[in-house]
């Protein structure tokens, strides 16, 4: 029964001070990730960050249709010990940036990512070389499962730069979802400018 | 009513054997209460034949389901059983005969006769019909099935609160049915809970299971006693100093004295038989990566490595077992740990079962450490070795980072 109360917790507070249903709007045009990092969006998108469980302050999470048929996480720049998604409890962790990652380091780090997110059979595929405003990055692309079996596709780039991670992911259900949204988002991750 | 139970309850602690065992191949009567768990299980059934982590090798399942069989003996054609790829250690019997084996629990079994032992222990909860017993109070089809829609229904609500946003929660209580989650099955778990007195019978009867499919009794108390190690060997003060759990659900933790009483009533059975540790090992063989990538994602490394010592002990495997050895040492980065991570990847390199991944990791330490030479053949033998690995290009790239001197 703990695990009710424990896991109920979060809703009873929201319901009490209804103060957790504050998706607020993404405007088209230019949007401030961190003080020195702004993308561009090419249409209206929902800011949902203030919604998500585990939030962080340098983590922004948008979407169109909700967050089960499109979600896009946005990462100020991390700095080591922090994280895309934020433990639940200190005995389950989730990846943290380190200082002297190796390149598979990183691209290690969003697969566990989305695996820390409860997504199944998750397998990032298609590392590349990608630019994240003038600096250099890995592009890559995911393949996952709901855990009730329905098929994820999932792209983005990771790059470090100047001792800080700077994290943009797409995630979709592979059919219809991904694709619609595919050409937004690369253009919102050709539009990066940091620094 | 109350004297019949207190009698009852007296009949089963003293003799727990003489318990009435079900019949094989029997049927619940349609109004009857178990009718109404059989409802409700043959809907979660149907839901796990569908779920992303459900393991469809062939061969594997049939090795899991042989080894059933013989555990369940004539029970055996009311039992079906569903490998599950997730990296905690449970099995699961309900009581429409569903079961799950979880590959937490074939990776954790040193040998057949451990996992023998386990379904054993399972298939008496069936043979035993314990669900109807822990829920004598529910009279009818309509009250079980009543009593487990709230259940799910609580169980739903707890995983919209914990689900990313409000709009996925609404989705998740939208979606009753689908709500799949270690919530879930704590939920369904407690609802399905058994008794300690049942469990203990359940330890006795599995090991008497165990002996008369001709396994060694013996493994019954080991299979508990390794996964006592395993606790003890956890990353997080809080969870060495808990009591194991037989699984992640067991709300009856696993005492001292659950282990002695299989110790003691080995000595009553045939000493020796089949432990089968050839025909497991051979069976998870092809899993055995995948599912040390899924333990090392529970992000509790101790754990992990207590695993790896166990499968490593007889020095099989021993190019896979020391690479994921040395992941877990890279991935937990404490005091020494990069030391240990290089010199498990070096024990890898030397074995024929290395997998190629060794050589880049070892590349990317030794260039840690500063040894550039080092680093440089570790990196050439990678890209030898998987010229076509998509991630070559990165490897190029620190190779080359390497001759200018960066
Ligand atoms: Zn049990």
């Amino acid at each position: 029964m703990r695990t009710i109360f424990r896991a109920l917790g979060p809703l009873a507070a929201c319901l009490a001070l209804a103060a957790c249903a504050t998706v607020t709007s993404a405007p088209a045009g230019a949007m401030k990730v961190g003080d020195a990092y702004e993308v561009a969006l090419g249409r209206e998108w929902s800011d949902i960050s203030n919604i998500m469980n585990g939030r962080t302050k340098k983590v922004r999470l948008l979407s169109i249709d909700g967050p089960l048929l499109n979600r896009l996480y946005l990462s100020d720049g991390l700095e080591p010990g922090e994280y895309l998604i934020k433990p639940a409890a200190k005995e389950t962790p989730t990846p943290v940036i380190r200082k002297d990652m190796s390149a598979s380091e990183r691209l290690e780090f969003v697969a566990d990512s989305v695996v820390a997110l409860e997504y199944q059979r998750v397998q990032l595929v298609r590392p590349r070389p990608a630019k994240l405003g003038q600096g250099n990055g890995v592009r890559f692309d995911l393949t996952a499962q709901t855990k009730s079996g329905l098929d994820v596709k999932g792209t983005g780039v990771i790059s470090e730069q100047g001792g800080k991670t700077y994290v943009l992911l797409y995630l979709a259900p592979a059919e219809h979802y991904f694709d619609a949204n595919l050409a937004e988002v690369e253009a919102i991750l050709g539009s990066a400018r940091l620094g | 009513m109350r004297t019949s139970a207190l009698a009852l309850a007296a009949v089963l602690a003293a003799m727990p054997a003489a318990a009435q065992e079900r019949a094989a191949g029997l049927r619940p009567n349609a109004t009857s209460a178990e009718a109404g768990f059989w409802a409700v299980m043959d809907k979660a059934e149907a839901e796990a034949k569908t779920r992303a982590d459900l393991n469809t090798d062939p061969a594997l399942n049939a090795y899991v389901r042989g080894v059933m069989c013989k555990a369940a003996a004539a029970h055996c054609p009311d039992l079906r059983v569903y490998v599950m790829d997730r990296p905690f250690m449970n099995a699961s019997m309900a009581p429409n005969g569903y079961s799950e084996v979880w590959s937490g629990l074939l990776l954790r079994a040193n040998d057949e006769a451990e996992l023998a032992y386990v379904l054993g222990h399972e298939v008496s909860h069936f043979t035993e019909s314990h669900t109807i017993e822990a829920h004598r109070a529910q009279k009818t089809r309509a009250n079980v099935v009543l009593a487990a829609t709230v259940v799910v229904a609580v169980a739903g609500a707890a995983s919209a609160a914990s689900a990313g946003t409000a709009s996925e929660a609404q989705s998740i209580m939208d979606a009753t049915g689908n709500t799949i989650d270690l919530i879930y099955y704590a939920q369904m778990a407690s609802f399905f809970r058994f008794s300690r007195e049942q469990e203990g019978e359940a330890d006795l009867l599995g090991q008497r299971k165990l002996a008369e499919a001709g396994y060694d009794p013996a493994a019954a108390a080991e299979s508990w006693r390794g996964l006592t190690a395993e606790t003890k060997g956890s990353d997080f003060k809080r969870v060495r100093e808990s009591e194991t759990r037989i699984s992640v659900f067991s709300s009856h933790p696993l005492g001292a004295q659950r282990i002695a009483a299989l110790e003691t009533q080995a000595g009553t059975l045939t000493a020796g038989g089949d432990r089968g540790r050839d025909r497991h090992r051979a069976a998870i063989r092809p899993h055995l990566g995948a599912w040390l990538r899924d333990d090392l994602r529970k992000r509790d490394f101790g754990q992990t490595l207590v695993v790896i010592d166990r499968l490593a002990a007889d020095g099989e495997d021993l190019g896979v077992l020391n690479y994921y050895r040395g992941e877990a040492y890279r991935m937990r980065r404490g005091d020494g740990d990069l030391a240990k991570a290089r010199d498990a990847y070096l024990a890898a390199a030397a074995q024929p079962d290395a997998p190629v991944a060794v050589w880049r990791e070892l590349g990317d330490i030794r260039r840690r450490d500063g040894d550039l030479a080092g680093a440089r053949t570790a990196y050439d033998n990678y890209l030898a070795k998987a010229p076509q690995a998509e991630d070559a290009w990165l490897v190029q790239d620190s190779l080359s980072s390497l001759d200018q001197g960066k």
